[in-house]
């Protein structure tokens, strides 16, 4: 049944990816010949039914994967041989069922994507020894891809395009960030402990109903955000990446006090996010889209000075840190470039951009954890990928950060050291601490990489982290010692959870998939939690969780989602846990997902926003709602709170563009629900002026 | 969505019933996995409830919202939860867009098993969507509540660790 509704699906697919494909022959044809490309035109037509049921679903659907027909794919392997691009699928590809194509397959699919890119069919038959550079059968690259067009009619001046100064600014100290000022947003999640809590309580659970608008800042379209607005002495950063904007906003009025593009402008979609930005001394640090590192003088907006983090252009860094003075952060996207990239997290002098230490996320040979990976070789091993910002115990000086699934290799190798684990590292070395694998041999792209959240329960040092499969852990921070788990959506991917150890046991049919069989897993990789960041509420002991509620069924790659057993239609889940003993203590459930963090304040309020434009404060302590409005488009990012001249504002982004957590549920919400494509901007909330 | 309140006064209705041998069981049946280009075809939503009472399983349901008319409906066992699995038997539905569910079945051991582990399912198909309209899993009968309205403490969410003899697994199940 769903067998043929996928066949469907894929025809469609395969049509689309036809009419693609039309488009970039006509292109190549106008732009002058290249050099044959190594395959025939019947392995090409072979590889295009081939890649419709096995690789589009997930490189075409706008998920987290790169677009193969497109220009991120000429970015990524246009310097690479045909025969590394044939190694690498048929090694690792598709992810649901890595091997399992043939040589003949591979060679097909290989094909159709140089054919899809613009290259011509030529005499001589594609094997796995076609040893060709890519970009010689390729066309030259064009300026603009059609789907692209109205983005390049946008501006594009760099610089510094509005200079400005600020007024008033405290350099931001150790002691600042060790004990943030009530009144700012200084980092990501507010605090060093990853708590998304404030202490302000001039909004509170009695007077938060007659909240207004005070002011919205629109930014530039284009590319994902998910933004977290900085504040400080009463001045609010924010940033777009599509042309890597870094904007300082008067907080109280919105007006603009500077702008800096950094530029480069984006062409095409690289999966590019600036989820936060980092505040210490008077710089404002910012990862740009290009992975470079810049920091800018938070006062003037100017460049202070700049590196770049990757020498691969396709990696990214969507979340930087300070920690005990240093610029730390993890680098994500960073697996598709080349074989010798490799995921790291690094910390940087703030200074001048020096390198303090690095920790690869990905083990090789002889290292430690390098024999987790079987006899795959160093290159081909990947992912691991730490794109989620790290928090800090001072007192032990750790930094904590997650990482996301291995991105190479057969189930049953090996555990594949540090993917989808969360990592403890000595703040002035880099040196591993501890780790923990709650799953380990992850192929289902269900991340364990979001925020670890430090808390004190006594004399206990607790870590509360949950990933994509929405199961909350408790963990011991000093030693990394498994404590208690919680399921917070239903999930079938694991059958038992080791109560000892916490290492969860897949289901046998996900680990060995019969061939052909369709399979069913919940949470999809949307993830029963995502991005969406918890909060900790220290006045009440409660952990507060965005959840996703959303399962996917695949067939030979193809994937489709559907609503999780039990979700009664509600993909959207907000559940309260009491941090002691994760007793549940109140949950609700929404059809639209929600795509903000959790953000909490003494006030006793907490707020969110979700896909379908609304943002809702709530009772900490019962979930009730006590205000809601719509906004222009989904609400996305991490809202913030924060005072100028002694009075309380929020602040909630808003964003249409989100990887998995907004392409899953909007293909489902489709003929039903809808939100506009245009609407990136700020939104900023107050009481009324009387009060 | 159908009404929300419909569905709770029917869940309701269900938990409060008197306490006999029969299993009471509740899905709320929706769009089969769509991918934004074929979803005008995949519309509608609906709420079946079922008895087991020994081995007979007796399902009563209503859908409403297809885009197109319905043309058949059938109790399925998938391979787990949320998965899919051969048929079992054909349910009653009207040649309409929307309508009730009914069926009787006569289930085996393996079945019965499968029903307390949550992998029999209904899926409808309809003239626009004949691979699969609507579909559900079976899960105990439990309270549920209007979009947005907060429940506190024992919430009811399946959970497969149940088989573990592990108190927090089953910290939010009802």
């Amino acid at each position: 049944m769903i067998r043929n509704t996928m066949r469907a699906f894929g025809a469609v697919v395969g049509l689309g990816a036809v009419a693609v494909a039309a488009i970039w022959a006509s292109n190549a044809i106008a732009q002058g010949s290249t050099a044959p490309g190594p395959f025939t035109e019947a392995q090409a037509q072979a590889g295009q039914s081939l890649y419709a049921s096995r690789c589009s679903g997930c490189h075409e659907s706008g998920g987290e994967t790169i677009r193969l027909l497109g220009p991120a794919f000429t970015q990524s392997w246009g310097k690479r041989s045909t025969r590394d691009l044939h190694a690498r699928i048929k090694k690792t590809m598709p992810l649901t069922n890595p091997g399992s194509l043939t040589d003949a397959e591979t060679a097909s699919i290989v094909a159709y994507i140089l054919k899809g890119n613009g290259a011509a069919a030529g005499a001589a038959a594609f094997t796995p020894a076609t040893d060709v550079t890519i970009s010689t059968v390729l066309p030259a690259r064009r300026d603009a891809y059609a789907g692209y067009v109205s983005l390049s009619s946008m501006a594009t001046a760099t610089g510094l395009t509005f200079p400005g100064t600020v007024e008033k600014y405290t350099p931001v100290t150790e002691e600042m960030m060790l004990n943030p000022p009530p009144g700012d947003w200084l980092m990501h999640y507010q605090n060093y402990a990853g708590w998304s809590h404030s202490p302000l309580k001039q909004i509170n659970a009695k007077n938060v109903q007659n909240l207004q608008l005070r002011w919205v800042w629109s930014m530039e379209d284009g590319e994902r955000q998910q933004i977290t607005p900085l504040v400080h002495d009463g001045v609010m950063f924010v940033s777009t990446v599509i042309n890597n904007t870094v904007q300082a906003l008067n907080a109280a009025t919105g007006d603009l006090i500077w702008e800096n593009r950094l530029g480069p402008r984006l062409e095409n979609q690289v999966n590019a996010t600036a989820r936060a930005m980092a505040l210490y001394g008077n710089q404002l640090f910012y990862p740009a889209s290009d992975a470079t590192m810049y920091a800018l003088d938070a006062r003037t907006g100017k460049v202070n000075w700049k590196f770049k983090i990757s020498e691969y252009g396709r990696d990214k860094v969507g979340s930087v840190m300070i920690a005990d003075g240093k610029l730390i952060l993890g680098l994500g996207v960073c697996d598709e470039a080349s074989l010798e990239d490799r995921c790291f997290i690094a910390a940087y002098d703030v200074k001048d951009g020096r390198q303090i230490w690095k920790f690869s996320t990905v083990a090789y040979t002889g290292e430690p954890g390098g024999d987790t990976w079987g006899d795959m070789a160093n290159g081909e091993r990947s992912g691991a990928d730490a794109w989620i910002a790290g928090t800090y115990d001072p007192k032990l000086r750790l930094v904590y950060f997650g990482t996301g699934q291995a991105k190479a290799g057969k189930h049953g190798i090996g555990d594949k050291l540090f993917s989808n684990a969360t990592i403890a590292l000595d703040v002035d070395t880099g040196k591993l601490k501890w780790y923990h694998q709650s799953a380990p041999d992850e192929g289902l792209d269900l991340d364990e990489v979001y925020e670890k959240i430090l808390v004190d329960n006594g004399s206990q040092k607790l870590l509360l982290s949950a990933g994509k499969p929405g199961i909350l852990w408790k963990l011991d921070r000093t030693t990394g010692q498994f404590l208690d788990y919680v399921p917070m959506v239903f999930q079938n991917v694991f059958t038992s959870i080791d109560r000892k150890t916490g290492r969860a046991t897949y289901r046998p049919d996900i680990l060995k998939p019969e061939p052909g069989s369709s399979r069913s897993s919940c949470p999809a990789q949307s993830g029963g939690h995502n991005w969406p960041a918890a909060s900790y509420v220290p006045e009440d002991d409660l952990i507060v969780y965005p959840l996703m509620q959303i399962c996917v069924t695949s067939e030979g790659g193809m994937i489709g989602n559907y609503e999780a057993p039990g979700s009664d239609g509600n993909m959207g889940r907000l559940s309260a846990y009491r941090v002691k003993d994760l007793k549940p203590v109140w949950t609700l459930q929404q059809r639209a997902p929600f795509l903000t963090s959790a953000m909490t304040t003494a006030g006793g309020v907490g707020f969110i926003g979700d896909w379908d434009r609304t943002f809702r404060a709530f009772d900490v302590k019962t979930g009730k709602t006590l205000w809601k409005t719509r906004l222009g488009t989904t609400a996305a990012g991490f809202p913030t709170t924060f005072t100028v001249n002694g009075e309380q504002f929020v602040a909630v982004p808003t964003g249409y563009n989100g990887g998995s957590p907004q392409v899953r549920p909007s293909s489902m919400f489709a003929f039903e629900r809808n939100r506009p494509m245009v609407g990136h901007a700020v939104y900023v909330f107050a009481l009324p002026k009387a009060q | 969505m159908v009404s929300k309140l419909g569905l709770l006064v029917a869940a309701v209705m269900f938990v409060a019933a008197p306490a006999f041998a029969a299993e009471n069981y509740q899905t709320d049946i929706g769009p089969t996995p769509k991918n934004g280009r074929q979803g005008a075809d995949v519309q509608g939503r609906g709420t079946v409830l079922a008895t087991l009472d020994g081995n007979t399983f007796k399902i009563q349901g209503k859908f409403a919202g297809l885009s197109s008319v319905a043309t058949k409906a059938r109790l399925h066992m998938g391979n787990v939860m949320g998965g899919t699995g051969a048929a079992i038997g054909d349910l009653n539905i009207p040649q309409a867009q929307s309508g009730e569910i009914s069926g009787s079945f006569t289930l085996t051991p393996a079945q019965v098993a499968g029903l307390k582990v949550g992998k029999l399912y209904v899926i409808l198909d309809s003239q626009s969507a004949p691979k699969g309209n609507l579909w559900g899993w079976f899960q105990p009968a439990h309270v549920t509540v209007p979009e947005g309205v907060p429940q506190a403490e024992n919430w009811y969410i399946p959970n497969l660790l149940d088989g573990q003899d592990d108190g927090a697994s089953k910290k939010n199940n009802s």
